[in-house]
Formats: C-alpha cells, sequence, structure tokens
C-alpha cells in the first residue's frame, strides 16, 4: 500500500468506528438526560431543605449561601416526625408481610397447577389490580365501620394488606415460575411432603422474589395517602404522608424548607430498604441448582 | 434390590395417548437403557416408575408390590436427574442429608452415612460446599450420592450424562457402569444418545412414540434390530437403507445401475415376501471398498463424495443413483473424492425390511 493512501484508511477507519459508536454516544446522551430529570427534583428538594427561607425566595435554584439543617429540627419538633415515622413503618412492615404472606400460597399453587377456570383467577387479581383506589374507598369504609376497626392502625394495616396481595401474587408467580421443577420432584422423591417442598425447598429460594415483592409493596404502603387520610381521624396513628399535611397550613404555607426537610427525612427509610433489598436482588441464588 | 414389571401401563395427558400398553419386565439387579429419540416417552415412562407421573391405565410392580398408586416415596426408588436438580440453598451434605432429615434420622447416623456415601464418590471435600461453588462433574457426583444414600430397590437416571462435557461424559460412564457392578441395584438408564445405551446396558429398550421396538441386550439390537427403525437409531453412523425392487433373488434398481444377488440365508424370506420392494439394510462397517485390481464382479459401483478421516478408521460418503451410503473403512483405505469404486457387501451383515411396515425380514 502507498503511504498516499494510509491517511485515507485511517479516516475511514476513524468513520467506521464512529458509525459504531455514535449509537452508544446517542443512548449514553439520552440515558444522561433521563437521569437529570430524576435527579434534578431530588437534587432541588435537598438543597432547598438547608437553606433558609429567604434565600429559597430570592433564588429557588440558587445554591445555599449559609447551609443549616433548622428546617430539619424544625419538622421533627413541629410534626412529631418520630411518631409519623414509626406509624408508616408499622404500616409499610406489616401491611407487605400481609401483603406477602397472603400471597405465597396462591402464587405457588398458580405458578404449578392449572386448576380448572386459572384464566378467570388471572382476570380477576388483574381486575383486583386495576381498581383504582377511589372506587373503593366507600365499601371499606363500611367494611372497617362494621369491623370496628375505623381509625385504628390494625384496620389500615389489613387494608394494605389485602390490597396489595393481587400484585404479590402475580411478582411470586412469575418468581416461583422459574424455580426449576426438577428441584420439587428431587424433593418428592426424597419423601417430603408438600407441606415440607413448600417450607423447605419452594419458599427457601423464593426469598429473591419475595424480597422485591415485600419492598416494592413497602414503598407503595410508604407513599400511600388517600387510604390513610379517609380511614384515619387519630393523629397519634397519622402516617408520614397525612401528617405532612399540616405543612400545608397557614403557618407553614410559604417555608418551602419545611417541607422540603420532612420529604428528605420520610425518604431515609426507603433508600435504606432498597440498599438492603438490592442485595438480595442480585443474589443469583439459583446458580448450581440445575444444569452444568 | 428389585425388579420391576409393567404390565398394560398406559399414559394418557386428556385424550392424548402417550404411551399405548406398555408391557416391560426389568430383572432385579439389571441395567436396563431406555432409548429413543425427543418424545418417544421414555422420560414418561421412566417418571411413571418413579411416581412421579400418574399411570392412566395398568399396573406397576416394584419387587412383587403393586406401586401404581403409590407416592414416590413409597416405591423404594432414587433417582438422578438430567439437571441434577441440586438444592441450591443448601451445601452438599445438607443435599445429600435431605432425604434423612425427611425421615428424622438420628444426627449421628445421618452424617455417618453422608460421609460413607461422599467417601464413596470421592466428594468429601466439597461437603461444606453449595451447588453454585461445584464443577458439572461435582454435581452429577453429589446427585448421584443422594440418590445412592438412599441405598435404593430400584436406580432411576433420567440422561444423567448429557450436562457434562465430551472427556467427562466418557470417564463418568464407565464410572457409572462400575458402581452398578459393585452395588448391583436394578437400574433404569434414560438417555437419547444411543453409545450411551449400547455402552451402559444389560439391556436396551429402544422405544419410538410411545411403543416398545425392541428389547434385548446391547448386541442383539445392533446385530438383529427388529425393524428399521431400530436398525437405523441403533450405531453411529446410521445404518444406511436402499429401497430396492425384487426381481427373483436378486435386488435391483436399474436407474442407479444396482444388481446384486441376495445372500443364500436370506432368499427364502425374500421368496416368501410377496412385495414388489424391499428395503436393504447396510451397516457401514458391511461395505468393503474392492481391492485395486481385484475382481469385482458383481460389486456395485459407489461414487464417493467425502472422505472423512477419524484416525483410526475413514468414513466415506458415497452415493449411487439417488441412493446415499456410508461406509467405514480403514484408515489406509485410499479412496479419492470424485473416484467410483466397487465396494463387497459383507453378505452375513445384510438385514431386509418390509418397505412397508419395516419390520425385520431376516431370519
Amino acid at each position: 500500500m502507498s503511504s498516499v493512501a494510509a491517511p485515507a484508511v485511517q479516516s475511514s477507519r476513524t468513520l467506521i468506528r464512529l458509525r459504531y459508536a455514535a449509537p452508544k454516544i446517542l443512548a449514553t446522551l439520552i440515558a444522561l438526560l433521563l437521569a437529570a430529570v430524576w435527579i434534578g427534583p431530588l437534587a432541588l428538594m435537598v438543597v432547598t431543605s438547608i437553606k433558609p427561607n429567604s434565600e429559597f425566595l430570592n433564588g429557588p435554584f440558587a445554591l445555599p449561601i449559609a447551609p443549616n439543617l433548622d428546617a430539619y429540627w424544625k419538622v421533627w419538633e413541629g410534626l412529631n416526625f418520630g411518631v409519623l415515622l414509626e406509624n408508616s413503618l408499622v404500616y409499610a412492615a406489616i401491611g407487605s408481610a400481609l401483603a406477602v404472606g397472603l400471597a405465597v400460597v396462591p402464587a405457588f399453587a398458580l405458578s404449578r397447577f392449572d386448576p380448572p377456570g386459572k384464566r378467570y383467577i388471572f382476570a380477576l387479581l388483574l381486575t383486583g389490580l386495576m381498581l383504582p383506589q377511589q372506587t373503593v374507598l366507600i365499601p371499606l369504609y363500611d367494611i372497617l365501620r362494621w369491623l370496628h376497626l375505623f381509625d385504628t392502625r390494625i384496620g389500615l394495616i389489613l387494608i394494605h394488606g389485602v390490597y396489595g396481595m393481587p400484585s404479590q401474587i402475580l411478582i411470586l408467580r412469575g418468581f416461583m415460575t422459574t424455580i426449576p421443577r426438577d428441584i420439587e420432584k428431587a424433593a418428592q422423591i426424597e419423601g417430603a411432603t408438600d407441606f415440607q417442598i413448600f417450607t423447605k425447598v419452594i419458599l427457601p429460594l423464593a426469598v429473591p422474589g419475595i424480597v422485591v415483592g415485600y419492598t416494592l409493596n413497602f414503598i407503595a404502603i410508604w407513599k400511600e395517602f388517600v387510604f390513610a387520610l379517609v380511614f384515619l381521624n387519630n393523629e397519634a396513628i397519622f402516617p408520614v404522608t397525612v401528617g405532612m399535611l399540616k405543612l400545608n397550613s397557614d403557618r407553614y404555607i410559604s417555608a418551602f424548607n419545611l417541607p422540603s426537610a420532612g420529604l428528605v427525612i420520610s425518604q431515609i427509610p426507603i433508600a435504606i430498604l432498597f440498599i438492603f433489598a438490592y442485595r438480595w436482588i442480585s443474589s443469583g441464588n439459583f446458580v448450581g441448582s440445575v444444569k452444568g | 434390590m428389585a425388579k420391576v414389571s409393567l404390565v398394560d401401563v398406559e399414559k394418557r395427558f386428556g385424550s392424548h395417548v402417550v404411551i399405548p400398553r406398555l408391557n416391560l419386565e426389568i430383572a432385579d439387579g439389571s441395567f436396563v437403557v431406555l432409548v429413543g429419540p425427543s418424545g418417544c416417552g421414555k422420560t414418561t415412562t421412566l417418571n411413571m416408575i418413579a411416581g412421579l407421573e400418574t399411570i392412566s391405565a395398568g399396573q406397576l410392580f416394584i419387587g412383587d408390590r403393586d406401586v401404581t398408586d403409590l407416592p414416590p416415596k413409597a416405591r423404594d426408588i432414587a433417582m438422578v436427574f438430567q439437571s441434577y436438580a441440586l438444592f441450591p440453598h443448601m451445601t452438599v451434605f445438607d443435599n445429600i442429608a435431605f432425604g434423612m432429615k425427611i425421615r428424622r434420622l438420628a444426627k449421628g447416623e445421618i452424617a455417618a452415612q453422608v460421609r460413607s456415601v461422599a467417601d464413596r464418590l470421592r466428594i468429601e471435600s466439597l461437603l461444606d460446599r453449595l451447588p453454585k461453588a461445584l464443577s458439572g462433574g461435582q454435581r452429577q457426583r453429589v446427585a448421584l450420592a443422594r440418590a445412592l444414600v438412599r441405598r435404593p430397590g430400584v436406580f432411576l437416571m433420567d440422561e444423567p450424562l448429557s450436562n457434562l462435557d465430551a472427556k467427562l461424559r466418557i470417564e463418568a460412564r464407565s464410572f457409572l457402569a462400575k458402581m452398578h457392578q459393585e452395588i448391583g441395584v436394578t437400574t433404569v438408564y434414560v438417555t437419547h444418545d444411543q453409545s450411551e445405551a449400547m455402552t451402559m446396558g444389560d439391556t436396551i429398550v429402544v422405544m419410538k412414540d410411545g411403543v416398545i421396538q425392541q428389547s434385548a441386550s446391547p448386541l442383539v439390537v445392533y446385530n438383529k434390530p427388529a425393524n428399521a427403525f431400530v436398525g437405523g437409531f441403533i450405531g453411529s453412523p446410521a445404518m444406511n437403507f436402499l429401497e430396492l425392487g425384487v426381481d427373483g433373488a436378486r435386488l435391483v434398481d436399474r436407474s442407479a445401475g444396482f444388481d446384486m444377488a441376495v445372500p443364500d440365508r436370506l432368499r427364502k424370506t425374500l421368496a416368501g415376501y410377496g412385495k414388489l420392494k424391499v428395503t436393504l439394510g447396510v451397516r457401514p462397517e458391511a461395505l468393503r471398498p474392492v481391492p485395486r485390481g481385484a475382481d469385482a464382479t458383481g460389486a456395485p459401483l459407489l461414487s464417493i463424495e467425502v472422505v472423512q478421516h477419524l484416525g483410526h478408521e475413514t468414513l466415506l460418503d458415497a452415493s449411487s443413483g439417488t441412493h446415499r451410503i456410508v461406509a467405514r473403512v480403514s484408515a489406509a483405505d485410499d479412496s479419492r473424492v470424485g473416484e467410483t469404486r466397487p465396494f463387497f457387501l459383507d453378505q452375513d451383515h445384510l438385514h431386509l425390511f418390509d418397505a412397508e411396515t419395516g419390520a425385520n425380514l431376516s431370519p
């Protein structure tokens, strides 16, 4: 090849590389843009929470000049935030446990057996998922009154548990169908009863699925507002979402740093839970069970 | 140890009959291989013996007990799965001990038995590991240990070697055969691999569409296949089949220039056959090129298209008219691609099959 041709070859190589790299570059840019859309408001919330209100009114997007944690103390004291967090934690933790607990057995049954009318069972489950909360408010209100559970923690927990069950069944069923059947058959041959197969083999293997389902349900209950607003009157048992309504009153209306601080605090448990769950989700529990 | 008898066993899924009336007697202490192509019903049969599939009709006996309706745990069986089916959340020790723990055996006894079987299978150093930390061969041994520790009357194996690489598979084959010789437990082994079937079983049961085609020792199945399907399925490369016209005591295909006299032993069979077409079955090793310069009168001519040197032998892909033929010849053979050579047919290894039913006509 002559030396004159070399630069031409070089530039055509660059072009080819660019052609292959272009989609990747574009995808990265789009991903960064999307990340900015998600992170922007969060960052703004954090920044606002550590700015005195006057600073926020002068420049909502400006970085803080004299950052401080005053808003956090005020929210914590003023709203009795510790109690709100505790309530939310109780609703989310026990409500999700109830939802998952109610869902494991039907999910296993639907993942393994073909009962007559399986399609309709699914349709029914999906309907349960798609019902807007507002449509069930009045019947649920009546039921809670009838059970003398209106305005009680137990009442709200029960509703969260039952309301979360259909989605848990779908999530767990999807997960359980991936557990190889041979494992179950092996347990059967070894003499395990159906109950032993379920408790000693299926449940331990379904833990990642249970953690995923539990986490999603926990988050859903944590940010749930309508049920708590309608079914609770007693401030002492309000969750964070309803408790923070107070910040909307005249006294705090223009204090943007306070709701921001409240929101930041309320996100911390979710972040911790997610970090914990992520380790489980990516645990790769099935490796080595079947196939070489 | 126990014999296994399937009496008129039938399996239906809805209205679809997968196994119509199967009868099979598996002798105490024997190593029986169920072999056949995918969908032939071999695994379904094994699962019925295991109790993992219900039996739609008929009876199953293990020993003298009718176990047709008994659950797997009451059948005195152990099973090794193709996927090994180890419990991924348990250590090797717990995998092997699972059944004994279910039966609530004393801890000391469980530990002693696990160690003894682990020692026999040379996996004692792996007892604390999880299955994901094992190689394919080690997983297979653990699965075997889990089955062995039960000291079953019948050992069921569903393609236990098919996830191993070629080298390990050959090792595992002889390991399993040796183990069977040592412990002598009745073993039912399912595979689609005919070479596995040939090398491992005392008895091969060839199945197709849920029906047993032939049940006999490996050499009988190989040398006297019951029909063209068995002839074609057992043996690698497969038996060559040539559909030929019957002209008195001669087999002919004028368009291919093929015309040969039927060996004496088959003459009577052919005379009573009464159909115009017959299928000639020729094992690849029954074809030998006529030495150059030797008299080749009456030897069919084959055009050589591909020469495959395997080192210890050579495979010749050849044709005669529309017939495609594979010949297995010695590694020293000098056939070249493109040449046409006369071939001797080993008269003792020719099979005649009914052109319509596929049944072997040879006596």
